[in-house]
């Protein structure tokens, strides 16, 4: 079926200070009532590329064609004014604000001076959430409603501004397995009405199942426009990383040691005293590593946290190595658990430091070669050498080590937060997310890392959102649901959608919440 | 009977600048603005108060000149703090420096005084009495007759509830508090937002600072706004901007300052009571600390 | 370190700039104003030692407030800290009678003690009741004013006096002057090694700036960060009570009302346009030392009020402080710029 092009991309050049061509003389053009996908590893450019688009980024170079005229948004709101609407891969809401609040934020109907028309309001988003079948409450708190629902939510908000350009970034990320068909309905639906949908994705059979038509950029660069039907997952893939891709596991049978780690009947709960945790119990033997699944928000990163001591539990016991840890402080944790948490800016690492301050935190204190003038001092002179031990022994692409932290990639700051960890030699490694935001190389790095890690009998839990890197490396899954470990289950003999059920709590989401 | 009479009006006349304050400090509160510069704001409001008053003859164009000197610490601020996106901490504590530095200055360069300038000349803001209640036997001594300003503050209060939550600009500016980056991308610039909430704060330390230097008293002295700016800061954030908690705490601190004016005629050495003010702001820290431990 | 030294130095001459500017509105000639500045603070006998008396008191004020802006705890109590310092000194000065090697020792802890208790206190405030330091030091800065005010009318009143101030202090804790200098400089220099050494090269200054920088990943890596807030704010206090007990044991040898008045703010300043860094610290507390020194001198001269000088420091403040973050934009423009071309070029 033939359409008219949309929207026109032509020679786009973008450029990160001081070093990072993001984008490099792309040219992509879409087509109206397509679902098109744009597809490639992280760090491709295709989230910049649509930010350029929509006003968020600032362009360097090239020329935007929208309904055959030339465009430039140099905000959202002319995007949106021009029917373009962006769906975040963070989801951007006011959790203290109602659905119909967020929904008509910034273009809220007014009585005189300014006073919102309430009743109005509620009224339109209503027809709206009928209009769609998106099944949503318009008085719910949005910090109440579950996060599919809240991406309803985005939807609707644009929706509602009357755009016929959707373009989504990463909408799966956030989705179980159950959740992905209903959003590909919706999607499905919205494009039969006519609208155009941009749809930006790295995960290949999603792509593959929803759109028309796929581009897929590497490093900056389009590499290719085809058509979906024509296309497999492994040209797919190789388009993305131009080499051939392993979609199946390396990890070999291996029978696990003694108990390293062992948390039981872990209670704990918020300042609200909801439970965020319910007698939660897992254990990790040397050399396995167990995954911790879970849509986010159902009590892992409260799991986190209590294991290494950032919250405190109202009942339950830790174990490492046999030793009680319930009550001891962070220092003596520190001692036997290696820690790769989820937030690097915000947990793993100072990102105004240099290098070298962020890769011997925690080694000045338990490693007495960093020490001088009886403990005083910080020999700076060893901890250089330290910083050059990571760089060579991971990889890491780097300047000086006085250099800023944040001057490394997104890859390279977490190979050296993983440096830093991982020589701290302890028999429990808890990682948090690890590959969020990592291109594939780095993705595939992390991986290695891990069944190194299980090969040398370390024992590892590791919690992630991304069920594929679970099923490829870990040995056992637990999932969390409403702060309780409903399930553990051996890799080898479940099923992304076994998982996936245990994650809604046992049951189908064929009906999604209405925030209740 | 005078007694209570003396008491609920010192309260009141203490209680206003900082109740002024403390509300233009919701605004940029609710922004997510951290508005240290308020104490600046003041003072630079009290001295510009002063000068248009003197030189102009006339208190209207003293209050407008108080707000637009205030106007122009916040044009300061913007531009550091919002534009070029200096620390907003340290550019409200350069300001304030600024705004001693600047008010000290200008005293000596202007009226060749230092320390205080008083003068016949200056015009002070009237009192108002309240046309009907003043009539009341009871109640007018207690409502009416206080000085203009004071009426602009209670104004000011039930005003900035009304806008705050019932308005889209207040709908939009808690937005800008409670999540930037979300109401940028919903069309409305989390900057416009804060630059209006600074404007808004502006004038209403302003007028505080026209009532401090027009309205308590007739003159200007050196760093005469003494640290009202943080204590209306305090207020603010301990009761998380809510404009009638904001009120019920300036009521309070008004007290305590009308209590160090009370006792300063009798045998309590004037230094511990002058002290009183900000031992109460410790106190009230201190109180609101237990109440949230006990809500845990 | 280079991008800092180049956006100080600019700042600093754009200000001049404003400043002279300023002047100008006013009807004054900034050319003879600068130049009267710069003959009084540095040349002419006593104007380069009496700025580096004056110097003390800012550097060491500057230090307080840099290593706490830098550590986390945000410590304005300087002015406070300052006061119970020098009462400290004072304190032991009228009442303690040692020869001078144990006198002025002791004197020197009492100050380093009296500011300590000082911040101290802000610090158990804050630990035990959630109370945030930042407002509780701001009020204890009044609170100590009208404190010592008391102390110095009433109980340690010298009644040969015509306003408030004390006895002077014993002559063995007179701080010996040197060639014209006065040996509180010595301290004051011995002091800002101590910090430099303590943050650059010391393990607590490492976890303390880490702490600074993003307390949770220090608490995470094993940092004692409860334990460490104290001790900045007890070494921070100490350092603004020894500016205190230096102004004493150097200065007037006795408790004058009004003694440092805006010695502290300044030193807050100086932390503040230095961005926390012990060396700027040293050269902007000099810097500034040098235009307040100048500043009577150049009123003697041009009739300029002298304090014009702290309009100046103001708007060297904010324009060093802006100018930092411009010039960091600055360096991304051109770097993007030169990247440009060489991937499309």
């Amino acid at each position: 079926m033939a359409r008219d092009v949309l929207i026109d991309l032509r020679h786009i050049t973008k450029v990160f200070p001081p070093d990072t061509v993001a984008l490099s003389d792309v040219s992509v053009s879409f087509e109206a009532g397509e679902i098109h996908a744009l597809v490639g590893e992280n760090g491709a450019g295709k989230s910049t590329l649509m930010k350029v688009f929509y006003g968020l980024e600032r362009r360097d170079a090239g020329d935007i064609f929208f309904r055959g005229a030339k465009v430039e948004f140099r905000t959202p709101r002319e995007a949106i004014a021009a029917g373009i609407g962006m769906v975040h891969q963070e989801i951007l809401l006011i959790p203290e604000y109602t659905v119909w609040q967020n929904i008509v934020l910034g273009a809220e109907p007014v009585r005189a001076f300014g006073i919102i028309d309430v009743d109005k309001a509620r009224e339109a988003v209503r027809q709206k959430i009928e209009e769609f079948q998106f099944n949503l409450d318009p008085d719910a708190l949005v910090g109440d409603i579950s996060v599919a629902a809240r991406q309803k939510v985005e939807i609707l908000k644009l929706l509602y501004r009357k755009v016929s350009v959707l373009v989504l970034d990463e909408p799966t990320a956030v989705l179980t397995p159950q959740e992905i068909p209903q959003l590909f309905a919706e999607l499905a639906r919205l494009r039969d009405k006519g609208h155009t949908i941009i749809f930006i994705s790295h995960r290949l059979d999603e792509v593959l199942t929803l759109s028309d038509r796929v581009t897929v950029m590497r490093r900056g660069k389009v590499v290719g426009t085809s058509t979906a039907s024509e296309l497999t997952k492994e040209d797919l893939a190789r388009q993305m990383v131009g080499r051939e891709v392993l979609f199946t596991s390396r990890r070999q049978p291996q029978e696990p040691g003694e108990i390293v780690f062992c948390a039981r009947g872990l209670n704990c709960s918020d300042t609200e005293h909801r439970a965020r945790l319910h007698d939660a119990t897992v254990e990790v033997r040397a050399g396995e590593i167990v995954g911790v699944a879970g849509v986010e928000g159902n009590g892992q990163f409260e799991l986190v946290n209590v294991i290494m001591g950032l919250a405190s539990m109202t009942s339950g016991t830790l174990e490492v190595k046999g030793k009680d840890f319930t009550h001891v402080d962070i220092l003596t944790r520190r001692t036997l658990i290696a820690f790769v948490p989820q937030d690097r800016g915000k947990m793993g690492a100072s990102l105004v430091a240099s290098i070298l301050e962020d890769a011997i935190m925690t080694h000045h204190i338990l490693d007495p070669r960093f020490g001088t003038w009886r403990g005083l001092g910080l020999d700076y002179r060893h901890a250089a050498e330290f910083v050059d031990q990571i760089r060579d022994q991971f990889t890491v692409s780097m300047g000086h080590s006085s250099d800023p932290f944040r001057s490394l990639s997104g890859g390279n700051q977490q190979k050296v937060i993983l440096g830093r960890e991982l020589l701290l030699e302890t028999p429990f490694v808890l990682m948090d997310q690890p590959t969020r935001g990592l291109d594939v190389g780095s993705i595939e790095y992390v991986h290695q890392l891990l069944l190194d890690l299980r090969s040398k009998k370390r024992a590892v839990l590791l919690v992630s959102a991304d069920l594929d890197e679970l099923f490829m490396v870990a040995d056992r899954i637990v999932v969390m649901c409403q702060g309780e470990v409903v399930a553990n289950l051996a890799t080898d003999a479940t099923s992304r959608e076994e998982v996936g059920y245990y994650m809604l709590g046992g049951k189908e989401a064929v009906h999604a919440e209405t925030g209740s | 009977m005078n007694i209570l009479f003396g008491l609920v009006s010192a309260m009141l006349v203490g209680a206003t600048p900082i109740l002024l304050a403390a509300i233009g400090g919701t605004f940029t509160f609710y922004a997510g603005i951290f508005n240290i510069a308020m104490e600046g704001m003041m003072l630079v409001g009290a001295f510009c108060a002063v000068l248009g008053s003197f030189f102009l003859h006339s208190w209207f164009l003293g209050i407008l000149c108080a707000v637009a000197g205030a106007l122009i610490m916040a044009g300061i601020f913007i531009l550091f703090a919002v534009r070029l996106h200096t620390d907003e901490f340290l550019t409200g504590i350069a300001l304030n420096l600024f705004a001693v530095g600047l008010t000290t200055f200008l005293l000596r360069d202007i009226f060749h005084v230092k320390g205080a300038f008083t003068n016949a000349g200056i015009r002070a803001i009237p009192a108002v009495k309240l046309p009907l209640i003043d009539g009341i036997p009871f109640l007018g001594r207690l409502l009416s007759g206080y000085n203009a300003i004071v009426y602009v503050a209670l104004l000011a209060t039930v005003l900035s509830a009304f806008v705050i939550f019932r308005t889209r600009f207040g709908l939009r500016l808690r937005g800008a508090g409670y999540n930037a980056a979300c109401l940028s991308s919903s069309g409305v610039p989390a900057s416009t937002i804060r630059i209006w909430s600074l404007i808004v704060c502006a004038i209403c330390c302003g007028l505080a600072g026209a009532y401090l230097s027009l309205g308590y008293v007739r003159l200007f002295a050196e760093n005469m706004s003494a640290g009202r700016g943080w204590i209306s800061l305090a207020a603010v954030i301990l009761v998380s901007g809510n404009p009638w908690g904001i009120a019920v705490i300036s009521l309070l601190f008004g007290f305590f300052d009308g209590l160090t004016v009370f006792l300063q005629g009798s045998r309590i050495p004037t230094q511990f009571t002058a002290m009183i003010p900000y031992v109460a702001t410790l106190v009230s820290l201190y109180l609101y600390s237990v109440r949230k431990r006990r809500q845990a | 370190m280079r991008k800092q030294a180049l956006s100080g130095i600019l700042g600093v001459l754009a200000a001049f700039a404003i400043g002279a500017l300023l002047l100008a509105l006013q009807g004054f000639n900034p050319v003879a104003t600068y130049g009267a500045l710069l003959q009084y603070s540095l040349f002419g006998g006593s104007g380069f030692t009496a700025t580096l008396t004056r110097s003390v008191p800012l550097i060491l004020t500057g230090l307080s407030a840099s290593i706490a802006f830098a550590s986390g705890p945000v410590n304005l109590g300087q002015p406070g800290q300052l006061v119970m310092g020098a009462l400290g000194a004072t304190l032991v000065g009228l009442f303690v009678h040692l020869p001078s090697v144990f006198l002025v020792p002791l004197c020197i802890l009492a100050s380093l003690l009296g500011g300590a208790l000082w911040s101290g206190l802000a610090a158990l405030l804050k630990r035990a009741f959630a109370m945030d330091e930042f407002i509780v030091t701001l009020m204890l800065n009044f609170i100590a004013d009208y404190f010592a005010l008391w102390v110095i009318t009433y109980p340690l009143f010298d009644p040969s006096a015509s306003s408030p101030m004390t006895k002077p202090i014993s002559t063995a804790a007179w701080l010996p002057d040197m060639g014209g200098v006065n040996t509180g400089v010595l301290f004051m220099v011995l002091a800002a090694v101590v910090c430099w050494l303590i943050m650059s090269r010391g393990r607590s200054g490492y976890e303390w700036r880490m702490t600074g920088q993003n307390s949770l990943f220090a608490r995470i890596g094993g940092c004692k960060v409860d334990a460490n807030y104290v001790r900045v704010m007890l070494v921070t206090g100490a350092l603004a009570g020894l500016a205190g007990g230096l102004m004493i044991m150097g200065g007037p040898h006795r408790f004058v009302k009004g003694l440092g008045a805006n010695y502290a703010w300044d030193g807050i300043m100086i932390a503040v346009v230095a961005n926390s860094s012990i060396s700027g610290t040293f050269l902007y507390g000099l810097l500034f030392s040098a235009l307040q020194q100048g500043a009577i001198g150049m009123e003697l001269v041009t009739a300029v009020p002298s304090e014009f000088i702290d309009v100046l420091q103001a708007v060297i403040v904010l324009v060093v402080v802006a100018g930092r973050v411009s010039l960091n934009m600055v360096f991304d423009w051109l770097a993007t710029r030169r990247k440009l071309k060489e991937s499309v070029g």
